[in-house]
């Protein structure tokens, strides 16, 4: 739902502004170009601010987008569609001008310093090609931290472009572009203050690691407990920013990354299953207990309120700790369910925590865990879960996995019969 | 995606090369712009009271820079739309000239072709009565 009306509002904008370009009847191919090219600033500004709007990440709102992996898409697109219309903007508007020769044109681009505004335009879109070009791959693959670096030249960004706008803005009619910016300014600024500000004073809440517990030699759980006065709310299955305070962690310190809780909401302890799958990670492997640490959240909507009566879990890999949350939460409220989960991994030594899933199995009537083995039985197939999940087209599909194995899930059900809106996936990858 | 906005921020850089060099091999470009405040005597005259009568896109009078131009023959192939241009027909124009309303300068080229639609001098007719009062 938040998506459709984010992706309104941007169609309206490009809406307003070409029917504001056109009222103005433009003749000929010069001024349709001068139009496009007005018409390509609003509607890229309108995208960069909507962009920054959500980036908010205020814990609840994401589940107006369907979870936090779909909001960050949305973002996602948002930025991509903002970088294509301004650099758009100004080479249209150049070749507006370019009939009357190139130095027209070229004047357009680099005029004399006294006409700040361009300049102030110019600034903006340097910065966001510099903060979106690990985003967007430009130079190989961005490192994490670099990429988040980088990406605070947003906020310079977004200001230089609001400066620049509204010096122009006379395209909309009566003060139509002022209060446009005006608002938008509004949203992101707010976004950003709350990003920033609130969020790191009230957002974060403080915890304490109370125990850390090696699942593998390149998995741990991290046991937390309270340090301060509230307490993490959420379902099984959602996630968390976290980011560790131990002096003696070779790399991420103070730096937040998303990880999936494994605890049952029903535990005074969260509970944070961690793979080694970067520097932060591979790092937070030999956290100290006693170490600080500061949670944000809850994100993320794997989970539907209304629970269906017959599921299908499938987990791949380290995609097992939603899951896990969930069976704990189970066995914590101690109902029978009909429940299939079918775990993937490469084989038997990589299959974390299937002792504990077998033992809740044990413990709960219909719940059941079908390991299965990539090395041993090939790819997960059709004939796999028609031979072990009954009634599997009646089923409502949960996938948590890398991407592949999502796509395939997705395939497979799909082919059994599972209509699209039955089946929820949720990606580990954030863009 | 990723390969979509890459060429895009590519092609940017491309069009915008291209303008620069062109720019610099245009043979004009460097030319000094003619200084519009020497007009050449004999032209005849005109009071910004006679100018105030061209007011319309249709017969459109400007002053610029102490000189009178008829740019009605030009309206249509400005490329600003007319109603830019309109506010500033029969009146003295150099703010909108060297400003475009933007604080920007028309180029060297666009000065040179405003040369074209050259009419005359602007008199100052009150300066000149009070110097026929003898003061």
């Amino acid at each position: 739902m938040g998506i459709v009306a984010i992706w309104t509002a941007v169609i309206m904008a490009a809406v307003i502004a070409l029917a504001a370009l056109v009222s103005a009847k433009p003749a000929g191919g010069v001024e349709i170009l001068d139009a496009l090219g007005r018409a390509t600033g609003i509607v890229g500004l309108v995208m960069l601010l909507l962009a920054a709007a959500l980036s908010a990440r205020v814990p609840g709102f994401d589940r107006w987008f369907g979870g936090l992996t779909r909001l960050w898409k949305t973002h996602h697109r948002l930025g991509a569609g903002s970088l294509i219309l301004l650099l758009l903007h100004p080479v249209l508007l150049s070749l507006a001008r370019a009939g009357s020769g190139p130095d027209a044109a070229v004047q357009l681009l680099f005029p004399p310093l006294s006409n700040w505004p361009i300049w102030a335009g110019w600034a903006g879109l340097l910065l966001m090609m510099a903060f979106l070009a690990p985003s967007f791959s430009f130079f190989g693959q961005p490192d994490y931290r670099r990429w988040k670096l980088l990406h605070r030249l947003a906020g310079p960004a977004v200001i230089l472009a609001l400066v620049h706008a509204w010096q122009y803005g006379r395209t909309l009619p009566g003060d139509a572009d002022k209060w446009l910016w005006l608002v938008l300014a509004a949203l992101s600024v707010g976004a950003v203050a709350w990003r920033f500000v609130f969020s790191r004073r009230i957002g974060r809440l403080r915890y304490r690691v109370e125990h850390v517990t090696a699942v593998a030699n390149n998995l741990v759980e991290l046991v937390l407990e309270p340090a301060g006065r509230r307490r993490l709310k959420y379902d099984a299955g959602q996630f968390v920013y976290m980011a560790p305070f131990d002096r003696e962690l070779s790399a991420g310190y103070g730096e937040e990354h998303p990880y999936t809780l494994s605890s049952s909401p029903d535990e005074d302890v969260l509970r944070v299953a961690i793979k080694d799958l970067g520097d932060a990670s591979r790092a937070i492997q030999t956290i100290r207990p006693g170490s600080r640490v500061t949670i944000e959240g809850p994100y993320g909507k794997f989970f539907p309120d209304r629970e269906p009566q017959k599921q299908l879990w499938i987990a791949g890999g380290i995609g097992i700790t939603p899951f896990l949350g969930r069976a704990r939460h189970l066995l914590a409220r101690n109902r029978s369910v009909d429940i299939r989960l079918v775990y993937c991994v490469q084989d038997e030594a990589r299959a974390r925590f299937l002792d504990e899933l077998h033992a809740i199995a044990e413990r709960i009537k219909g719940f059941e865990v079908i390991p299965h083995f990539f090395y041993r039985q090939g790819p997960l197939d059709e004939e796999f879960l028609d031979k072990r999940v009954p009634d599997l087209s009646e089923r409502e599909a949960f996938v948590c996995g890398p991407p592949g194995l999502n796509a395939l899930a997705r395939r497979l059900l799909i082919g059994a019969g599972i209509g699209r809106k039955r089946i929820r996936t949720e990606e580990f990858e954030l863009l | 995606m990723k390969k979509l906005v890459y060429t895009v921020f590519v092609a940017f850089w491309a069009a915008i090369a291209t303008l620069v060099v062109l720019n610099a091999l245009s043979p004009d470009a460097n030319e000094e712009r003619p200084r519009a405040e020497v007009g050449p005597d004999g032209l005849a005259g005109y009071s910004l009271t006679e100018v105030a009568e061209h007011d319309t896109l249709e017969d459109c009078w400007m002053v610029i820079e102490g000189v009178v131009y008829d740019i009605s023959d030009y309206v249509p192939r400005h490329p600003a739309p007319p109603r830019v241009l309109a506010p500033w027909c029969g009146r003295e124009a150099t703010e909108g000239m060297r400003t475009k309303g933007d604080n920007s300068d028309h180029s060297a080229r666009a000065w040179r072709m405003l040369e074209r639609y050259r009419l005359g001098r602007l008199v100052e007719a009150e300066q000149a009565s009070r110097r026929g009062n003898g003061t």
